[in-house]
């Protein structure tokens, strides 16, 4: 029991490192100078000497190992660096920001695996008929309508017609107001949920049909067990573990989304603060928060993979 | 010994009408076909500049004028003529999807053949980089290489392309690994054909509907993943049109011309659905047993 939980976990951060070495050899070592880059067209009126200064300030003269372990060791103690841009500190910036995209995660992760799983097991019970088909007509919309899309949609319309736009007045914090909070919260995340209800809802689907044929299933309503029970114990507890999965792999669906809905609704998330600093180049932004991104990434879907065994006794046994 | 002497159903290859007709009977396999050939129509009239105006043309009618006979899509604020942006911009974003796929779609194969052929450290290795890059959600992934590459047609599609590189490998190893003890296969080894061989008449051909069908679906991911980049302004610079900036571009005008954000919405959406239906045919065509509908 113990010991799969460990070679898990030592797996998890040998993905991590590898990350990190990903995400220092894009942003570091491709053409493109982020330093030079950063100066813009001031670069070309600095001095050698100056541009040299510059250089050894940001420690691009150290040799490329030098340079990854004093990055992954200044990382290790809290240091995420300085922002290029506005000279505050980079955890401080995703300090801030890092809420409002967890609110958002949650929130839309809610939402998907609700419409996803509520369709998905409609239609699987009741295949090739009406409840079917609509459950499929919106895994398709979930699947090729892009979410900012969706949300350009949503905003152009609500607005204008209902003259209903929360994030107007600015974003507040949970905390602050949490009605208007998550009134800002819910379109958003009601734009992502589209895409993730789709892919789960056909994870579900397909997972309920095969369990349905399956002998101890037909054996269940032969012997005459309530219907609620028979969905609830036998078709979606066994369907549980490929909902799960299709779950976590629609996590990293999520990220990627949340910076372009964040960028729509004016949510003041990480995926913004990736947005601009894209823009600005601001290179140790783009960096930690790519980072940040990742390592959630890998993070839920190795508790995914731990939850299997509460999930599945079968697994247990091993 | 021949090739001849192999098993029936590995050698023999049904004729290209015969396949092509297996994914027109099956329905979305139909849908994908039809919009496919649609996307790729108004593709070339974008790039051949067969536009009924030059897309670019400021002024080509009034401002924000509806759809007529005219201006069959409206126009834009400019007076430019929306269907000839849809198309040019068409053009565009099914060049760098297509580029995209071209370097996922190789570089991933062969890491992915090479990981399932070669045992040891070689395979492991492979693997290993390809949790590692799987780790990181493909958009992401792109607009971090975008960061570092900076925007234009090749830098997106060599950014999407990159992020799509691991599937592929996923994608193709599991049924290299498979094959490779197939009796078919051991019967070659045991024969002592040469690697290459096993490699291009007994393998290859056993993955290339797989492949197919992966390169289908991931076209519909990257013209959607290029549409997103180029939504939030990190796509080609201007004057290159592309769609998602078209969508970007009628947030503030849609409320009152509508066809500033349908159409550019639309041309996305058609060409998504119809690289995922058509890997849908292709994957029910290819099944041998015909169990996937």
């Amino acid at each position: 029991m113990l010991l799969p939980l460990v070679r898990r976990l030592a797996s998890m951060l040998t993905t991590l490192f590898g990350v990190l070495v990903v995400v220092f050899v894009i942003l570091r070592l491709l053409p493109g100078n982020a330093v030079t880059a950063s100066l813009g067209v001031n670069a070309g009126l600095l001095s050698h000497a100056q541009l040299q200064a510059i250089d050894k300030f940001y420690g691009v003269g150290e040799s490329i190992p030098q340079q990854f372990f004093s990055w992954l060791w200044s990382m290790l103690h809290g240091n995420l660096g300085v922002s290029l841009s506005s000279r505050e500190p980079v955890s401080t910036l995703i300090g801030s920001a890092l809420p409002v995209t967890l609110e958002l995660a949650v929130m839309s992760m809610i939402l998907g695996i609700l419409i996803g799983v509520g369709f998905g097991m409609i239609g699987a019970l009741h295949p090739d008929r009406w409840q079917d088909d609509v459950g499929q007509g919106l895994a398709v919309f979930g699947l090729s309508v892009p979410s900012f899309v969706i949300g350009t949609v949503l905003i152009t319309y609500l607005a204008s017609i209902f003259h209903y736009f929360p994030s107007s007045l600015g974003f507040v914090g949970l905390f602050t107001n949490p009605w208007l909070n998550l009134q800002q919260v819910f379109l958003p995340a009601l734009t992502l949920s589209f895409g993730i209800g789709a892919a789960i809802m056909r994870t579900t689907r397909a997972a309920v049909l095969e369990i349905r044929g399956l002998n101890f299933a037909r054996t269940a309503r032969g012997k005459g067990i309530s219907h609620l029970a028979y969905v609830w114990r036998h078709l979606f507890l066994n369907a549980l573990v490929a909902i799960t999965t299709m779950s976590g792999i629609q996590f990293g669906y999520l990220l990627g989304g949340a910076v372009i809905v964040e960028d729509i609704f004016v949510l003041p998330g990480i995926g913004r603060l990736l947005i601009t600093s894209i823009t600005d180049r601001d290179f140790p932004v783009v960096q930690s928060v790519t980072l940040i991104f990742a390592a959630g990434f890998i993070v839920v879907n190795t508790l995914i993979d731990i939850s299997y065994t509460l999930i599945d006794p079968r697994t247990r046994r091993r | 010994m021949t090739t001849d002497a192999l098993p029936a159903n590995v050698a023999t290859r049904p004729s290209r009408t015969a396949f092509l007709s297996r994914v027109w009977h099956h329905r979305n396999g139909r849908i994908g076909l039809v919009f496919a050939v649609l996307i790729l129509l108004g593709s070339v009239a974008g790039w051949t500049n067969l536009t009924p105006y030059p897309p670019d043309q400021l002024g080509a009618g009034s401002i924000l004028a509806s759809p007529s006979a005219a201006h069959l899509l409206g126009t834009d604020q400019f007076g430019r003529d929306v269907l000839s942006q849809v198309l040019q911009a068409l053009a565009v974003t099914l060049e760098i999807a297509l580029l995209a796929v071209a370097i996922s779609g190789v570089i991933g194969s062969i890491a992915g053949i090479v990981a399932g052929f070669i045992r040891g450290w070689p395979g492991a290795a492979i693997m290993r980089v390809a949790d590692i890059l799987f780790a990181i959600p493909a958009i992401l992934f792109a607009l971090a290489i975008v960061s570092a590459l900076g925007s234009g047609v090749v830098d997106s599609a060599m950014a999407i392309g990159i992020a799509y590189v691991p599937i592929f490998v996923r994608v193709v190893r599991g049924p290299v690994l498979s094959l490779y003890e197939a009796d078919f296969v051991r019967a070659g080894r045991v024969l002592g054909y040469p690697r290459r061989r096993l490699l291009f008449r007994h393998v290859l051909p056993n993955v290339a509907g797989t492949i197919a069908v992966q390169t289908s679906l991931t076209l519909a991911w990257a013209i959607l993943d290029e549409a997103g980049l180029s939504f939030l302004g990190l796509g080609p610079p201007a004057p290159t049109a592309s769609l998602g900036e078209m969508v970007s571009n009628s947030t503030s005008l849609a409320s009152h011309a509508w066809w500033t954000l349908a159409f550019p919405s639309l041309a996305i959406v058609i060409a998504a659905i119809a690289f995922n239906f058509l890997g849908d045919g292709l994957r029910a065509a290819f099944d041998p047993r015909g169990l996937s509908r």
